[in-house]
């Protein structure tokens, strides 16, 4: 494969770029992330993460168009790395996005009992959002947590060792929070990209924030 | 062994080298290059391996996903005994290397096949009956061949809409997409355009543009043909014929001077669709949508079919014989007061037959195939150091060099096979591209977008870049040094053009110019000259200017000023010029270029003029010129195809034969002799153009032209010298290129004078 | 044999994640030894360890090691696959998190070792913890000097460390497939030796480049400080040192525990407290994509790559689920299918179709619509999938199928014939019915 294969090519795109919600710190951001790989191309994962915060915990086409047009990459490219992970969300999600893990360990240790329970309490299904926006409720693949089942992430928390019984606590502490946890998982996952000696400012700048998740530490 | 059935129709990309290894195939010895696929390396011993992501123009970094390719592979130890590999192996991707061991028709292999296919058929719809592609479809044949005979699959298939048009002139079928990549691929790998690709992952992977946009691409028909499968399908033939129901018949497209090689499929009399045709030389194996999509004209329903003749501004048809009658008359009348313009659409023939009707039967040379804005002498300035303006390259040396710098011309437009190859240049063979344009179309994909330096500068300022260019290769000695002609001069001359100056005078940002003269020193470097530089109003100057940054370079053999209509070369060569006869012979006593002819007329000074197969209201840069003058001529005639509005405006028009209609050979811009062959005929009525004047000149004075295309080209053979010792039928399938070794070259610097241009 | 505290020694320490503590119990040792040696010295030195790769494979550290080329006309690259996703594993999780600073240090030292410009940390996106804690290790491993330009003194050493986050999916722990992810692309596995270069000729940007999982660098921190002789000295003869297995399933203490190469698996289950809820039934000792063990099966195993391979399963990358009698192991097997379908990338046919083929197979026997073939139909689907794949991830979807056909044959024949879970109705997982049908695979 010769060098030039591998190379991202701009490419005007037939639809124009409709919107740029980059902050300039935002783009800070992404040029300081761009700056630790030979090419500009891999920082099309972190940039996403940026556009998922700026555009509100989600990925319009625009975000995917904007990502793109800051990279030099083309639309679709960009568009088919945002849809291959799960991670990036395509649709606006509640307040709090409960993702439960129903893996082998969880499974066995009561995972769809919760799902079920939370499914029975928040008047949702599987994939579903509630109507007061707060929730969406989610299976997840291994949360790779398995010592600790029950695993649930929300935003960027797991959340340990739940029960049919305890998760409905968690669930009236997470209501009473101020959070927008899907834009506060992008946020902190960008942070963790740039380090602190960055003229960015840098993710480091607060990891004593870090708020270790509930459920005893392994 | 596979009774070399061949499932797969994708060319062999094989070329003799020196570094072989000695492999055994099924137990055949065989020497390959070494690193060569295996898909290749069976082919050579007539092994057919059955695949369909490999396509070997392709990259194979997203190949080897369809797993059709498994063979076994065993590698000698370090004792020599040779040990299988435990896994079978992908063919497409696998390097060939000294004492391999390969075996494709073992149980274990012929097992693994049928169930790749049984796990692509479990989504595939299987409406085979339905499908444009059935009967040449890949997927059918491997099935047929190495299939399982039925499916265990008894639960619910994959569903999508049928028939999604996904572009103007394509369809998606997603069901029945078998995730093969070729048409990503494509679209990255070839035309750059990279709209295709895949979304989401796993069984639900699908291959989309990005959100549900239309999949814009000048080359989006070349998916269809890639596609193994019935997935991407042409609007226009969709449910329009059976394979097997179809005649084919071998041509070359004629919507632009690049002539691609194509096959036009017919049923009677109906073209239905144009298929690329092999050719590495030209078009390897693409078509751009132009002449993919665009000869739905010659079936047209609009087509004329008989001669029209207008009285009181009103046409009503006439025959043959009354039109040649009334051509006798007024033609004879008018003599070498008449005056012929056209041929750049018309075949050699006609061209012959045009230029010989005209000086012989009526005594005038006022003839031009040229309806561009540049009509001076052709040998002015380049032609004794280039040759006739043109090509000094050849299409497929294009991919050889190490920089290529366009400049001018939106290429994808233009001469979009020539695109294809500078972006091979840069693609697969490390070429650097530079682009200059003074208009950007920012919408559209173009050379541009992979151009390591991209230029926008101010219309009317290409000399000053050109020179500042220059001024850079001096400065930073960036210019061979054993070249033979002395450059002092042009150096002197360029002196004062820094970068910095350039920059000022146009728009172009000093660091891109000195960027653009380095990746430029690298050589070979070709130039390419486009629409903007051939339609400017100092073309002379800037031709020079080219010329002498090609000269100095040591490049001077690779200026490039192309052609751009089918035929515009082949008119030329046949002696559609006002000052030169068929082979650039001199006339003593020149006739009137096109703008001449339609000056002249104007004033009322000309008696005849005959257009042939030429949309001159259309397409001439003074369009109200040619409205005047074919007003004020007593008499007009238009050889055409349709009622163009040039056409409304003769008054005898002729229904003249398309390219599909009548045999001949079309020049390309590489200077390539191609052949077309007659397909069908649409009406007796509908006459080839160099018949039209056979006829006539044996009505006018009983010369006797020759009634044949292959006599035609005969006489050409005989009197056009680059065309010496051809013949139609020697042309063969890839045509012949003629060469510019008859025309002696001299080292000539030229001034080029920059004007600045008035700006308001 | 039995728990063996290498890696973990520190593991209990208070705030062994901060530079001055965790230098304090001997942190950055190895590295300052390292730098005192020849590149080549440290290479032998891990070759001395018979260190294996951690992350599943297996495979010998120090081979990747030496394979670097050894001009460096063109950057080097060392990477971490942080990427755990093997479901059943999650020791990378608390390496990153309780002692990322182990990380970064073997990290560096494979960088002095292989000459490399930079490292990247590509951890999987839901690691949010752990991240922040690699993040503020090599924050402060900068400030002391140990990253940046001319490390500890030594001119011409110059290597940074960056963190890669990956954004879910399974598929990017498979190295190659990591590459793409890193580089910005669909996570889809690379061409692979011998179609292509090895990754330590050229791997991410046509670049030499050395990929280890995080266990595998925390062990060449410990190597380096102690010596590849000491770690030698451990495991089996051919399993050396220790190896952190995550248990997790039907076991009282559920956790990571670091054990000496060649524990017997029973042992290892008494340390985790035994089984809860019931008697063992089964113990899938590498991770979902190993081949599940009978309680008979379990007697015989020793955790070491050959004893375990010897049995017909695989050590992997030590992700020990145990379970109880009151589980269903088909419905087990449809939920490892069901992993497998959603996080298979798609690239080639046999996984993409197979898995999904083998999901609905699984699906429709434990919906009561088994038929008589199933079985047979199961296990041929499998054998089209299993080394006719792309990458790893086709074979890793088929073997734990094959396996639990193999081990537990009677309770999918219970299923097809009597449409019922053979353990009863309080069986886990619990059966479908009981659930809606949960995955789509359309992303949300």
């Amino acid at each position: 494969m010769s060098s030039s294969e591998s190379s991202g090519v701009r490419v005007p795109q037939p639809d124009p770029i409709k919107e740029q919600r980059f902050s300039p710190a935002a783009i800070a951001e992404m040029e300081e992330i761009a700056s630790h790989y030979p090419e500009r191309k891999a920082a099309c994962l972190p940039t996403l993460w940026i556009a998922q915060r700026e555009y509100g915990g989600y990925l319009t086409p625009s975000a995917i168009q904007e990502t793109a047009d800051r990279l030099g990459l083309s639309f679709s490219e960009v568009e088919g790395v945002a849809t291959f992970y799960t991670m990036y969300n395509l649709r606006k999600r509640g307040r709090h996005h409960l993702e439960v893990c129903t893996c082998l360990t969880c499974a066995v240790l009561g995972a769809y009992d919760i799902v079920h329970k939370l499914e029975h309490e928040l008047g949702i299904h599987l994939g579903g959002t509630t109507s007061d926006g707060e929730f969406t409720l989610s299976e997840a693949e291994c949360l790779d947590f398995c010592g600790a089942a029950t695993v649930m992430q929300v935003g960027d928390k797991y959340f340990t060792q739940l029960t049919e019984d305890n998760v409905m606590n968690l669930i009236d502490q997470l209501r009473s929070s101020e959070d927008y946890t899907p834009a506060k998982l992008a946020d902190a996952i960008v942070k963790i990209h740039i380090p602190l000696s960055s003229e960015s400012g840098g993710g480091s700048a607060k990891p004593e924030d870090l708020v270790l998740p509930a459920g005893p530490m392994l | 062994m596979s009774d070399n059935r061949l499932t797969q129709t994708e060319p062999s990309l094989n070329a003799p080298v020196a570094d072989l290894v000695n492999i055994k195939i099924n137990g055949l010895d065989v020497q390959v290059p070494k690193n060569e696929n295996l898909i290749e390396s069976a082919r050579r011993v007539g092994v057919d391996v059955p695949y369909f992501c490999y396509h070997p123009r392709l990259s194979k970094g997203d190949a080897a996903n369809c797993r059709m390719c498994l063979v076994e592979v065993g590698m000698p130890g370090p004792d020599g005994t040779v040990r299988m590999m435990p896994k079978p192996q992908a063919a497409c991707t696998m390097p060939a290397a000294e004492g391999m061991v390969v075996l494709t028709e073992t149980p274990k292999i012929v097992k693994d096949r049928k169930g790749v296919l049984e796990f692509l058929l479990i989504n595939h719809p299987l409406d085979c009956p339905i499908c444009d592609r059935g009967g040449e479809c890949p997927l059918q044949n491997n099935t047929l061949f190495y299939g399982p005979p039925t499916s265990r699959y008894i639960e619910e298939k994959r569903h999508f809409p049928k028939a999604y048009p996904i572009a103007e002139n394509v369809v998606f079928d997603r069901e029945r997409c078998i995730h093969c990549a070729r048409c990503t691929r494509f679209t990255e790998d070839i035309s750059g355009d990279a709209q295709l690709g895949f979304l989401k992952r796993g069984a639900d992977m699908e291959v989309n543009t990005f959100a549900d946009t239309q999949y814009q691409s000048k080359f989006s028909g070349n998916v269809i043909e890639l596609c193994p499968v019935g997935a991407l399908l042409s609007k226009s033939y969709r449910f329009k014929a059976r394979p097997w129901d179809l005649h084919s018949q071998k041509s070359i497209c004629t919507r632009c001077s690049n002539g691609c090689n194509i096959k036009i499929d017919f049923r009677q009399d109906k073209l239905l669709r144009v298929n690329a045709r092999l050719n590495e030389d030209v078009n390897e194996e693409w078509t751009c949508d132009r002449g993919k999509f665009g000869h739905d004209y010659v079936s047209s329903d609009d087509r004329l079919t008989t001669p029209l003749l207008k009285s009181n501004g009103v046409f009503s048809p006439i025959s043959w014989t009354q039109a040649y009658s009334l051509l006798a008359e007024k033609l004879k009348a008018a003599g070498a007061n008449s005056a012929g313009i056209g041929g750049a659409h018309l075949t050699n023939e006609d061209n012959f037959q045009f230029q010989k009707f005209f000086r012989k039967t009526l005594g005038s040379s006022n003839l031009d195939s040229r309806t561009g804005r540049y009509q001076q002498s052709e040998t002015a300035l380049l032609a004794d150091r280039f040759g006739y303006h043109g090509m000094g390259n050849s299409i497929a040396q294009l991919q050889d060099m190490k920089s290529i710098f366009v400049i001018g011309s939106a290429l994808a437009d233009e001469l979009p096979i020539i695109f294809l190859r500078v972006r091979k240049a840069y693609r697969f063979r490390g070429a650097s591209v530079v682009s200059a344009i003074s208009v950007k179309d920012t919408a559209s994909p173009n050379v541009g977008d992979f151009a390591s330096v991209e230029m926008i500068y101010r219309h009317g300022a290409e000399i000053p870049l050109l020179n500042g260019i220059l001024n850079v290769l001096f400065t930073e000695n960036l210019l061979p040094a054993n070249t033979s002609v002395d450059l002092k001069g042009l150096q002197q001359s360029v002196t004062e053009w820094t970068p910095a100056k350039a920059a000022a005078e146009t728009g172009v940002a000093a660091e891109l110019i000195t960027e653009a003269a380095r990746a430029l020193a690298k050589g070979p470097m070709a130039l390419i000259a486009g629409k903007e530089i051939r339609e400017h109003p100092h073309f002379e100057t800037i031709a020079a200017a080219l010329g002498n940054l090609m000269l100095a370079t040591g490049n001077s053999d690779n200026l490039n000023i192309p052609e751009l209509d089918v035929n515009s070369q082949g008119a030329k060569d046949m002696g559609m010029l006002p000052n030169y006869g068929p082979g650039y012979t001199p006339l003593n006593s020149p006739g009137k270029n096109t703008q001449q002819i339609l000056e002249s007329a104007a004033r009322g000074e000309l008696q005849t003029i005959w257009i042939a197969g030429d949309q001159l209201v259309e397409h001439y840069h003074d369009p109200a010129l040619v409205q005047n003058a074919l007003y004020k001529c007593p008499f007009v005639v238009v050889s055409e195809l349709t009622m163009t509005e040039t056409a409304s405006l003769a008054d005898l028009v002729l229904p003249a034969a398309s390219f599909a209609e009548k045999e001949g050979s079309f020049t390309n811009c590489e200077r390539r002799i191609q052949r077309i062959d007659k397909a069908f005929e649409i009406s007796r009525d509908i006459k080839a153009d160099w018949l039209i004047f056979s006829e006539l000149a044996a009505m006018i004075d009983g010369s006797l032209m020759p009634f044949s295309a292959s006599d035609i080209f005969k006489e050409i053979s005989e009197t056009v010298t680059p065309y010496a010792g051809l013949t139609l039928k020697s042309l063969g399938e890839s045509g012949t290129r003629w060469n510019l070794s008859s025309i002696s070259k001299s080292n000539k610097i030229f001034t080029a004078i920059y004007t600045p241009p008035v700006r308001s | 044999m039995g728990i063996l505290n290498l890696l973990f020694a520190n593991r209990e320490v208070p705030n062994i994640e901060d530079i001055d503590v965790y230098e304090k119990h001997g942190g950055y040792a190895g590295l300052r030894k390292a730098v005192g040696m020849e590149r080549q010295a440290v290479i032998d030195d891990v070759k001395l360890s018979g260190l294996r790769g951690r992350g599943g494979a297996g495979f010998p550290t120090w081979i990747k090691w030496n394979g670097l080329p050894k001009n460096y006309d063109i950057p080097h690259y060392v990477i971490c696959n942080a990427d755990e996703g093997e479901p059943g594993t999650y020791k990378d999780r608390e390496l990153m998190l309780k002692l990322a600073h182990t990380l970064v240090e073997g990290m560096i030292v494979a960088g002095y070792a292989t000459s490399s410009t930079a490292g990247y940390v590509y951890i999987r996106g839901e690691y949010v913890e752990p991240a922040w804690q690699v993040r503020k290790a090599i924050d402060q491993a900068y400030k002391k000097g140990y990253l940046g330009k001319n490390i500890l003194g030594i001119e011409g050493f110059n290597y940074d460390l960056y963190i890669h986050l990956g954004a879910g999916s399974y598929e990017c722990g498979e190295e190659s497939a990591l590459m793409s992810s890193l580089m910005g692309e669909r996570g889809n596995p690379r061409l692979k030796f011998p179609h292509a270069p090895l990754p330590t000729v050229s791997g991410v940007w046509q670049s030499p480049t050395l990929i280890n999982n995080v266990e595998t660098y925390c062990a060449a921190a410990w190597m380096l400080a102690n010596g590849g002789e000491a770690y030698a000295k451990l495991g089996t003869e051919r399993s050396k040192g220790t190896k952190i297995i995550s248990v997790s399933g039907h076991v009282h203490k559920p956790a990571n525990y670091e054990i000496e190469m060649g524990t017997p698996l029973l042992e290892l289950l008494e340390t985790a407290g035994g089984i809860k809820g019931g008697k063992l039934k089964a113990v899938i000792p590498g991770g979902s994509s190993v081949q599940i063990m009978t309680a008979e099966q379990c007697t015989k195993i020793n955790l070491d790559y050959e004893s375990c391979a010897a049995n017909g399963t695989l050590l992997g990358s030590g992700g020990f689920m145990a379970f109880n009698d009151r589980t269903d192991v088909v419905l087990l097997m449809k939920r490892t299918a069901e992993f497998y379908m959603h996080e298979s990338c798609g690239k080639c046919t046999p996984c993409r179709e197979g898995t999904r083929w083998i999901y609905k197979i699984m699906d429709r026997i434990t919906s009561g619509n088994g038929q008589k073939d199933d079985i047979e139909l199961l296990l041929d689907v499998c054998s089209q999938i299993d080394g006719r794949s792309y990458c790893g991830l086709g074979d890793a979807a088929a073997w734990p199928i094959v396996g639990a056909i193999k081990a537990f044959r009677e309770e999918f024949e219970y299923w097809i014939e009597y449409k019922r879970s053979p353990v009863g109705k309080d069986a886990v997982p619990p059966s479908p019915e009981v659930v809606n049908p949960l995955l789509t695979l359309t992303p949300a």
